[in-house]
């Protein structure tokens, strides 16, 4: 028996090892990666200067056209993510600042994300790879109820998120194959869909009163002489419960409603989603009202 | 409590101090912890089932007692046939009242009669197939007079409800089981270790071939409106390794669980995709309910004794009713039925007993026949799986057409954001590794037992599938 002990033992460190070098392996892999989204781009990259960064959810990353904010002379990126909550967008802009980029203008897509304050699993795990190189994330993610796990245990967090982070994604990264995440300066066109959802249901929605990553976002840009514009942006003709914009400008007056700026369904790919023309007529009404000549924005 | 789960971690660790450490006295302590481990296991699944496996348990044992004290025919008969009746009553309430209820009700829609079914909110308790089938071949066999009623109601209990074979088998005889049970255990380092690299393989056949198959076979066959050929081939190959590998990789799983124990159970796989034609197949596949419906089902309806037709009808029973078995669904009953059409030639032509020896390949004629007819086999196989995966019949059938009719053999993307291809180099190497050690339980044990250990312990950590799928299919039958 003492002989078995000894070998399952001599298993358990077996274990361990192959997690500790495949933990520093993937770690390494992914330190290395630039093209394959949003996340590794910011994570991998020195400082850079944008008059307009766009953050926030698919609503953000399919709505703001950024070729048109660089067209009048505005060096803009859209990250937006599909999936993302606030607590990405948080996070996103917390590394930002602490890779020394100069930002003059965020615009945040606020609206159906304050209704939580959870992180967005899918999106948050394209983190977690760089939990330990980034004193940012550690800090981020440290509230998390399984922060204990996917710090400590090696290889751990490649487990859990394995359809994200693991040995696929992995491998990508090595052959460096591209995604089409960061082209067109980060805005995803969407077309019109035969099929699309035309229909949406908000009415349990509730903004939170007072959203953590909201108030965080704001306070950063406050705190970096950054100009903060936070937008709510279109929805389709048939959805039930509109009010839930209403109840987001009571809770967050300085929020500006452009739930109405477009609404008819042909500029819609689904309900909550503009086609590439809808997103263009909304565009054009952002930088109309917040980038015109009147009210210079732009960096020296 | 899955075996690739966290909690199945904690548990089995616990239970194998407790059994050689605490409770290592005598064989009745031993036994004694492992029927509360195996109650506490099963009702981790659902503790409202629980009562339905004691009962069941002490129905059997009551009977098989009775069966044997019985002075007269008559009342051995009364005894057997109610263990019988009850038995298959409640597999039939909970797993095929539904489906009979809603089949007759459609039969009758049909011929003009509109009939609205009462159905049961029931859920299928975990394992009562298994657990069912073990008690059966116990009192038959008892009945038959092939062994004596078991008078120790722990002993027997644990037959029947230990927890490595309680929810997907291997169903295991008493003839060969309860004998296990009835003496201590002694620790064997070498049986200890060899379970050890069954569990290990077992988990790297779960979670790095089942699992990751399961990703894409679903995304295939959910789907199989717009895949193409290429993609539906792939499809049907997926899940014949998903299949493979999930209810393969319980069995090594339960063994080597079992083998840490001192106890050895019915072995259930023998590389079923390494045979030579569909008779070998079944001699290799799920071989505890293949050899359960022969010695229980075949053999007493007249097997291949009789004429021509009586072969040709025990056939199509034992395999229809071996597909009905796994579900209450008309594709399983298809499924079973299909591979009866398979076997009946090699039935007629007597030569369903022909591949019973072993093979080496070597570079002749013979060993491009042979391993022409292992494709043959394998290919025949992934046609049934097809019935056996799909919803309805006409999916299965839809989809086989549509491999025939859409000739597209390209490449594709499926909808979970994969290629098509991308697993085939991946099961390459599961077949090489599988064909290297065909003649051995599993792979690792033999020399440099270290090093693929750790070979295995990587691919389970860096390929396995964790977030995606984690069930047993064969848990639902």
């Amino acid at each position: 028996m003492k002989k078995f002990l000894l070998y399952i033992i001599g298993i358990f460190l077996v274990v361990l090892l192959v997690a500790v070098i495949l933990d520093g392996l993937y770690t390494y892999v992914f330190m290395q990666s630039k093209n394959r989204g949003k996340i590794e781009a910011v994570v991998n990259s020195q400082e850079k200067k944008y008059d307009v960064v766009i953050l926030g959810s698919s609503r953000a990353n399919n709505h703001f056209v950024s070729q048109m904010f660089e067209d009048k002379g505005l060096k803009t990126f859209n990250y937006g993510m599909s999936g993302g909550h606030l607590f990405e967008a948080s996070l996103m802009l917390k590394l930002m600042i602490e890779r020394k980029y100069e930002i003059k203008n965020v615009i945040l897509e606020a609206d159906l994300n304050l209704s939580n304050d959870q992180e967005s699993e899918g999106v948050a795990a394209k983190f977690l790879p760089y939990i330990h190189s980034s004193k940012v994330i550690k800090e981020h993610f440290l509230p998390e109820d399984n922060f204990k796990e996917l710090y400590y245990i090696p290889f751990y967090r490649y487990i859990k998120f394995d359809s994200k982070i693991g040995f696929r994604e992995v491998y990508k990264i090595a052959k460096d194959e591209k995604t089409n995440a960061l082209d067109n300066l980060g805005f995803y066109p969407l077309e019109k869909h035969k099929n699309g959802n035309m229909k949406n249901n908000i009415v349990n929605l509730n903004p939170l009163p007072h959203n953590k990553y909201y108030e965080e976002i704001k306070n950063l840009c406050k705190k970096n002489k950054i100009n903060f514009i936070a937008v709510m942006t279109p929805m389709c003709e048939n959805v039930v419960g509109m009010n839930y914009f209403d109840k987001v400008k009571k809770a967050y007056p300085e929020i500006h409603n452009y739930e109405n700026a477009v609404i008819e369904n042909k500029y819609f790919s689904s309900c909550g989603h503009m086609t590439s023309e809808g997103a263009k007529l909304f565009t054009a009404k952002i930088i109309e009202d917040f980038f015109n000549a009147s009210k210079p924005q732009k960096l020296d | 409590m899955f075996f690739n789960s966290l909690a199945f971690a904690i548990f089995l660790p616990i239970v194998f101090f407790l059994y050689w450490f605490v409770f290592n006295k005598n064989k009745s302590s031993q036994n004694a912890l492992l029927i509360v481990a195996s109650y506490y296991f099963y009702s981790c699944w659902d503790w409202r089932f629980l009562f339905l496996l004691v009962f069941s348990t002490f129905l059997d044992y009551f009977t098989g007692i009775q069966i044997e004290k019985s002075d007269s025919d008559k009342k051995r008969k009364f005894w057997f046939w109610l263990s019988v009746l009850v038995n298959l009553g409640f597999l039939g309430i909970f797993k095929y009242y539904n489906f009979f209820a809603s089949s007759f009700a459609e039969m009758f829609t049909s011929f003009g009669f509109k009939v609205s079914p009462f159905l049961l909110n029931v859920i299928l308790p975990v394992g009562i197939s298994f657990y069912t089938f073990h008690g059966l071949s116990y009192v038959i066999d008892i009945y038959y007079k092939r062994i004596k009623a078991e008078y120790n109601f722990i002993d027997y209990s644990l037959f029947v409800s230990y927890f490595p074979l309680l929810v997907a088998g291997p169903i295991e005889r008493a003839t060969h089981l309860l004998p296990e049970l009835k003496v201590k255990r002694e620790f064997n380092l070498e049986k200890a270790k060899e379970g050890v690299y069954q569990i290990v393989w077992g988990l790297v056949k779960k979670v790095v071939i089942a699992d990751t198959c399961a990703v894409y076979a679903n995304a295939i066959f959910d789907h199989y409106t717009s895949m193409n050929s290429f993609s539906l081939i792939l499809g049907a190959i997926y899940f014949a390794f998903q299949i493979y590998g999930d209810f393969s990789g319980y069995s090594d799983i339960a063994l080597g669980v079992s083998k840490l124990f001192g106890l050895d159970l019915l072995r259930n796989f023998n590389y079923p995709y390494f045979s030579r034609d569909i008779a070998e197949f079944w001699r290799r596949w799920h071989i505890s309910l293949s050899s359960w419906f022969r010695d229980y089902l075949y053999i007493p309806l007249g097997g291949s004794k009789g004429g021509l037709w009586m072969k040709i009808r025990n056939t199509f029973i034992i395999f229809i009713v071996s597909g009905f078995w796994h579900g209450a669904n008309w594709t399983y009953i298809v499924w079973g039925f299909i591979n009866a059409v398979y076997f009946l030639p090699l039935l007629l032509s007597n030569s369903n007993r022909n591949n019973l020896d072993s093979f080496v390949l070597k570079w002749n004629l013979d060993s491009v026949k042979t391993l022409f007819s292992i494709l043959i086999t394998f290919l025949l196989t992934c046609i049934a799986w097809v019935f056996f995966r799909a919803r309805t019949i006409s999916d299965a059938i839809l989809y086989l057409k549509r491999i025939v009719t859409d000739k597209n053999f390209g490449f594709q993307y499926l909808d979970n954001e994969r290629y098509n291809y991308e697993l085939l180099l991946m099961i390459g190497l599961f077949v090489l590794v599988e064909w290297n050690n065909r003649n051995k339980v599993e792979p690792i044990s033999g020399k440099r037992s270290m090093l693929k250990m750790a070979l295995a312990i990587m691919a389970i950590i860096a390929l396995g599938t964790y977030s995606d799928y984690k069930e047993f299919i064969y848990f639902q039958f």
